[in-house]
């Protein structure tokens, strides 16, 4: 039981975050809140962090028209280099997982520790994260 | 400048290349730039320079995080989620084990906003307190 340093989001959570008529809305917000109160008390304590492919899933287009002030809280791209690549294509190998699902695996494998993840899909990041021997909390959306 | 032009501005510059650099004078304490140094000669960081940057970059960034969210229960106060909600997400994030006992965080947020300016309590203290009240009670 750690706080974590980096918070991943998958499609679920970007979707709740951008969506002020989601009904998970309040819930994401609260735990921007987290990150933001821990950050302010020590600059960089919490990276929030989005994987590319899930924000093409959710579409999440950081340079739309009108795109509102929650657009840009500091949720930062973690791109599909050619690290990330290699690691999320044997996921999708070995697990049969979707894109997104192995990209936000391989995040989660880079990631500074301890990690956490929010996610609507529990079961299969907890696979994902066990195939990968790393020690992630993975939170319900 | 009005505060959501300035707010506007702060997020270009934090969003913009870091193409060209600016003298600036800065005075900084002697002890901190002696641990620089030493940081640079163990091989942590690039350079003195480096760190006053990185830690510039991340206060800016944690200033801008709190002015967005500012911003935007300014237009949306219904979105703000109280300080048990906050509580919550940090147990939850935490793995804390007293995430499963929402009643008892509720318990710790009413004690802390009872003795605390609304708005400054912070929720590491409810999730702490919560852990107290779970703790006394299971004795």
């Amino acid at each position: 039981m750690m706080a974590p340093r980096s918070v991943v989001l998958d499609n679920e959570a970007v979707s709740a975050l951008l969506d002020p008529g989601h009904t998970k809305h309040r819930r994401m917000l609260a735990r921007i809140e987290v990150a933001a109160s821990r950050n302010l008390v020590r600059a960089g304590a919490v990276e929030l962090l989005v994987p590319t492919s899930v924000r093409v899933e959710a579409g999440w287009d950081r340079q739309a028209a009108g795109a509102a002030p929650v657009n840009r809280l500091r949720v930062h791209d973690a791109p599909l280099d050619t690290a990330t690549a290699n690691q999320a294509a044997r996921l999708r190998r070995d697990l049969a997982v979707s894109v997104a699902d192995a990209h936000v695996g391989a995040v989660l494998a880079a990631a500074a520790k301890p990690v956490a993840v929010i996610t609507s899909d529990v079961a299969d990041l907890r696979r994902i994260a066990g195939h990968l021997g790393v020690q992630a909390t993975i939170v319900a959306v | 400048m009005p505060a959501d032009d300035a707010l506007g501005r702060l997020l270009t510059l934090l969003d913009g290349s870091a193409e060209g650099t600016a003298g600036t004078s800065v005075r900084l304490p002697a002890n901190l730039r002696e641990a620089a140094t030493v940081a640079v000669d163990m091989g942590y960081a690039l350079s003195a320079a480096e760190l006053t940057v990185k830690g510039l970059h991340d206060v800016l960034e944690a200033v801008a995080q709190r002015a967005l969210l500012d911003q935007h229960y300014k237009r949306h106060p219904q979105d703000r989620p109280s300080l048990a909600e906050v509580a919550q997400a940090a147990a939850e994030l935490d793995g804390d084990p007293v995430a499963e006992e929402p009643a008892l965080i509720q318990e710790a947020a009413a004690l802390v906003e009872e003795r605390e300016t609304p708005g400054l309590a912070r929720p590491d203290t409810v999730v702490m307190i919560a852990n107290l009240l779970r703790w006394s009670r299971s004795a």
